[in-house]
């Protein structure tokens, strides 16, 4: 049997496969440059025009497409999703923190915590508004929806950190404490510093995962919606290029945020070098 | 040495012991309550809540069956369940088919490690999408004059647009599996990419083809990472509402589907029992996984 | 001379292993004492223990009076010299110095001044000038040494704990520094306890020497004496120069399997009976050589000899199989060469030996 002949043919494969991930973005980018009002989300491209950006930002006159309500959505979004980055990670690095020395009852904790990534959105997002309905509570994107968020992306940091402690020399924080430095001063100086590229993937993650949920927000938040909400809404109603020429936008941001996590990253990394350094010697 | 002495000496370690293990307990409290109350607490009451009692509008809390028995004798409820089933295991296997090949060449085949991790990263990308996105991006491709039928008509491989590609089970499996197969790529990849090269190599000094090696080696060995990417994707595509929503026209509806529009029309108790039936069954596909294969054992 | 530390029974399990099988020492203030012990003797965990990393599950221990064994690792005042020198990496030669100062918890030092002046002077003590600003990554292991010595020592601990400190130099840089620390500590007053694997290592080093022995001390005393005198069979094996040969005592004899040898030196109770004899106390003479008076021997069956440089290490299988060495210095004479798998006579004075039953 012929092996290079295999991977010839798997690597075709490859090329395949990603056209076939790559392919519908693509299609909907091109289709975001469709002319406006009248053209609609399908191909032949009438004229290229950059009107439903324009329309996106209410840039345009008035016509019978109503612009997506992403302003107030926008900033929802935002909002919650750096509280949400920011109770989880918080909650990611002081639970993988107490995994660092094995306690009893850890594995139940471990699958507790793991259960908040696995459960899917409906079924919490339920659970949720009938909580807040028998107590009597008022659902809201910043009250019960952000803690179901949290639930979501708290695993996530959770994992990530837990990996991170795995490779991380204790010998150095004992080496402080031998010194005379307090456990909480020695995490605040000594480990902080080291884990802080950890902390920025498990951000990073905590950010984005709650920037893109809709299913927990869907039955957790009030009448406020949030970006996805606003997505959502378009699915029951004809799409219009402008739901395109969003997503084009929303894509360009998450690459700029994936920027400034690689910027922030490469500032660490000289440290991470020196840390991989010493390990040699 | 003495009794008094054995006393003595133990105190110490008896003191310490507990305070090592009230520093652990400080640290993962706030966590543990947080899933207990917002986890934990209303997947209970969605259990509970299931066997209220619903009236048009609103829901008391006396304990009755009747939303279960409606459940299990409605045709629409029922048609929900098996839907989920099949749409669930079609997705399961062509997620599996499609992803494997590709998972075969980036673990096994690549051997440059910084081409290998361009092409997992190039997997990842499209999650940088919003999910939303990703599904409607299928409509321009799939529908009636969408892309996919405009390049089979230019091409003269059909001469009416296929309409059956949009709004349908059909729409609904591919959108499913191009969202999802990542996860199986990514976890297989992972296990073939851990094989010992030369074990294949040795394989290969024995005179065995490639169908051999791949059936006697190569499957047995991945079989872990299918087992995570089949939990993975199973876990996600239970718990689906979107994709069929976005691509199927109304033409199917999942459990997450007939929870939402239960949650719509204030049937609280009929959706709590639509998510406490999506519970089990989702429980019991993980479980039967887990099974399949010893995680702890394999990882 | 006063005790600094003192251990009572200490124990300390890991699942159904004991690290600590009761272990009670005490040492003596301002000296350097060795602690040797072969991989997996506990050693490393006996130091982890003192300085408050684990926790023993009973015994005592004692530091300068008093008790604690319950106090976390900051509040015992004892330092640490980790094997891997444990740097902080993300901080300068000169910030790892000043750490310990300007954070602990008790009395830390807040005048910039002082702390750049102890900085300083101990810089200039371990032999860091100009390395100041470097980050740790960009010194040589030798100089990783001295940052962690100077960041222990800077913080006047009473006490300093070394986990096999030479252990990642290169053999070079290994005696350099024997000599180095030593001069360190006695400007500092301070105690080293100097944990290896090495038994020259250890007897090179230690004013005192406790050699530990499957999770328990076997022996401590000054070099001279655990060098010639070691208290056990086993001690005998560590030091790795002396020939041990089992058997049983029979009269004004001890009957070995390679034959029956006069007994002389000094005998210790051990539980196996155990004839030692050192690898420089042997000489190789011809086959049928008559034994002089107050002498003993046995004959072998030379293989080998491997050339050290100062002596000529001699291999020979006895009857039984087994291996037996003898050292030659070479200050004493020249290398003499012998026919490999030809018999010779290997004698030595009986009082030279060491006799366990």
């Amino acid at each position: 049997m012929n092996a290079n002949g295999i991977k010839l043919g798997l690597a075709f494969y490859t090329t395949l496969f990603l056209v076939f991930l790559y392919g519908p973005l693509v299609v909907l980018a091109i289709l975001s440059f469709q002319t406006g009002p009248e053209g609609g989300p399908q191909f032949p491209i009438i004229e290229w025009s950059t009107y439903w950006y324009k329309h996106l930002f209410g840039l345009t006159p008035p016509s019978r497409i109503a612009p997506l309500p992403i302003e107030e959505g926008l900033v929802r979004s935002l909002v919650l999703a750096v509280m949400t980055m920011i109770v989880s990670t918080v909650l990611g690095v002081t639970s993988a923190q107490a995994f660092r020395t094995r306690f009893k009852g850890s594995g139940v904790v471990f699958y507790l915590i793991v259960l908040g990534m696995m459960v899917p959105g409906v079924l919490v997002g339920l659970g949720m508004a009938l909580v807040a309905n028998t107590l009597g509570i008022d659902r809201h994107w910043w009250g019960t929806t952000f803690v179901l968020h949290v639930v979501y992306t708290y695993p996530f940091a959770f994992l990530v950190m837990l990996a991170i402690f795995n490779r991380f020399d204790p010998s150095v924080e004992e080496a402080a404490w031998s010194l005379g430095v307090t456990p909480a001063r020695t995490f605040r100086k000594i480990t902080f510093p080291l884990i802080f590229p950890g902390v920025l993937s498990a951000m990073l993650f905590a950010f984005t995962l709650s920037y893109d949920e809709f299913s927990r927000t869907l039955f957790a938040s009030g009448r406020d919606l949030t970006l996805p909400l606003a997505i959502y809404g378009t699915f029951s109603v004809e799409v219009h290029p402008n739901v395109f020429a969003f997503g084009v936008l929303t894509t360009l941001f998450s690459f700029a945020l994936l920027g400034t996590y690689a910027v922030l990253m490469s500032l660490s990394v000289r440290r991470a070098r020196r840390v991989l350094v010493q390990e040699d010697a | 040495m003495t009794m008094p002495h054995l006393v003595d000496d133990t105190a110490p370690a008896a003191v310490t012991l507990p305070k090592a293990r009230a520093g652990n307990l400080w640290l993962v409290a706030p966590g543990v309550l947080w899933m207990t109350l917002f986890l934990v607490l209303p997947i209970a009451m969605m259990v509970y809540v299931s066997f209220w009692t619903q009236t048009t509008f609103k829901i008391e809390p006396t304990l009755t069956l009747q939303s279960w028995i409606t459940f299990f004798s409605s045709d629409t409820y029922l048609g929900a369940l098996w839907t989920t089933i099949r749409i669930w295991l079609i997705v399961l296997a062509t997620t599996l088919l499609v992803g494997y090949p590709a998972a075969l060449f980036v673990g096994l085949f690549v051997k440059n490690k910084t081409l290998q991790t361009v092409l997992l990263v190039l997997c990842v990308i499209p999650f940088w999408t919003s999910f939303l996105i990703r599904v409607l991006a299928w409509r321009p491709m799939l529908g009636k004059e969408g892309a996919i039928n405009l390049i089979l008509m230019k091409l003269g491989i059909v001469s009416q647009p296929i309409e059956v590609l949009l709004f349908s089970d059909l729409s609904v499996i591919i959108g499913m599996t191009q969202i999802y197969c990542v996860f199986m790529v990514g976890p297989i990849a992972f296990m073939l990419g851990r094989i010992d090269p030369s074990i294949i190599e040795a394989a290969q000094d024995l005179g065995a083809g490639f169908w051999r090696i791949f059936r006697t080696i190569i499957l047995p060995l991945s079989m872990p990472g299918v087992v995570v990417g089949a939990i993975f994707v199973s876990v996600m595509v239970l718990g689906e509402f979107a994709t069929s929503a976005a691509l199927s026209g109304r033409k199917v509806n999942l459990l997450g589907n007939i929870i939402v529009t239960q949650v719509g029309s204030l049937k609280w108790a009929f959706a709590a029992v639509a998510g406490v039936v999506l519970t089990i069954l989702m429980g019991a596909v993980v479980a039967v996984l887990l099974r399949v294969v010893d995680l702890r054992k394999e990882l | 001379m006063t005790a600094v530390l003192h251990l009572r029974n200490v124990v300390k399990q890991y699942g159904d292993s004991r690290a600590l099988d009761g272990v009670s020492l005490s040492l003596p203030d301002n000296s350097y004492i060795s602690l040797l012990g072969p991989s997996g003797s506990g050693k490393t965990t006996l130091l982890r223990v003192i300085a408050g990393f684990e926790q023993p599950e009973a015994g005592e221990i004692r530091f300068q009076g008093a008790r604690i064994d319950a106090l976390p690792p900051h509040q015992r005042g004892i330092g640490f010299v980790f094997q891997n020198f444990a740097l902080f990496p993300h901080l300068s030669v000169e910030q790892n110095i000043a750490f310990g100062l300007t954070n602990r918890a008790i009395d830390p030092v807040t005048d910039g001044e002082v702390v750049r002046r102890k900085v300083k002077d101990m810089i200039a003590l371990v032999g860091l000038t100009g390395l100041e600003d470097r980050g740790v990554s960009q010194i040589s292991g030798g100089q990783k040494q001295r940052v962690a010595l100077a960041r222990t020592l800077v913080t006047e601990p009473k006490m300093v704990l070394l986990d096999e400190p030479l252990g990642a130099l290169d053999a070079n840089l290994r005696t350099r520094m024997r000599s180095e620390l030593r001069s360190i500590r006695e400007r500092c007053g301070v105690t080293f306890l100097h944990v290896t694997g090495s038994e020259t290592e250890a007897l090179a080093m230690g004013d005192t020497v406790l050699v530990l022995d499957r999770a328990r001390i076997a022996q401590q005393g000054d070099a001279d004496t655990i060098y010639n005198r070691p208290s056990s069979p086993a001690v005998a094996r560590f030091l790795n120069c002396y020939n041990l040969l089992p058997g049983q005592v029979s009269g004004e004899s001890f009957v070995s399997s390679v034959g029956t040898l006069g007994l002389g030196g000094l005998r210790q109770t051990a539980a196996n009976p155990t004839y030692a004899i050192r690898y420089d106390r042997v000489s190789i003479r011809a086959k049928d050589a008559a034994l002089a008076d107050g002498e003993t021997g046995i004959d072998g069956t030379f293989i080998a000899s491997e050339y050290t440089g100062s002596a000529v290490n001699a291999f020979f299988t006895l009857a039984d199989g087994s291996i037996f060495e003898v050292e030659q210095h070479l200050s004493h004479a020249a290398p003499s060469t012998f026919e490999p798998q030809a018999a010779y006579r290997l004698a030595w004075k009986k009082e030279d030996a060491l006799v366990y039953a």
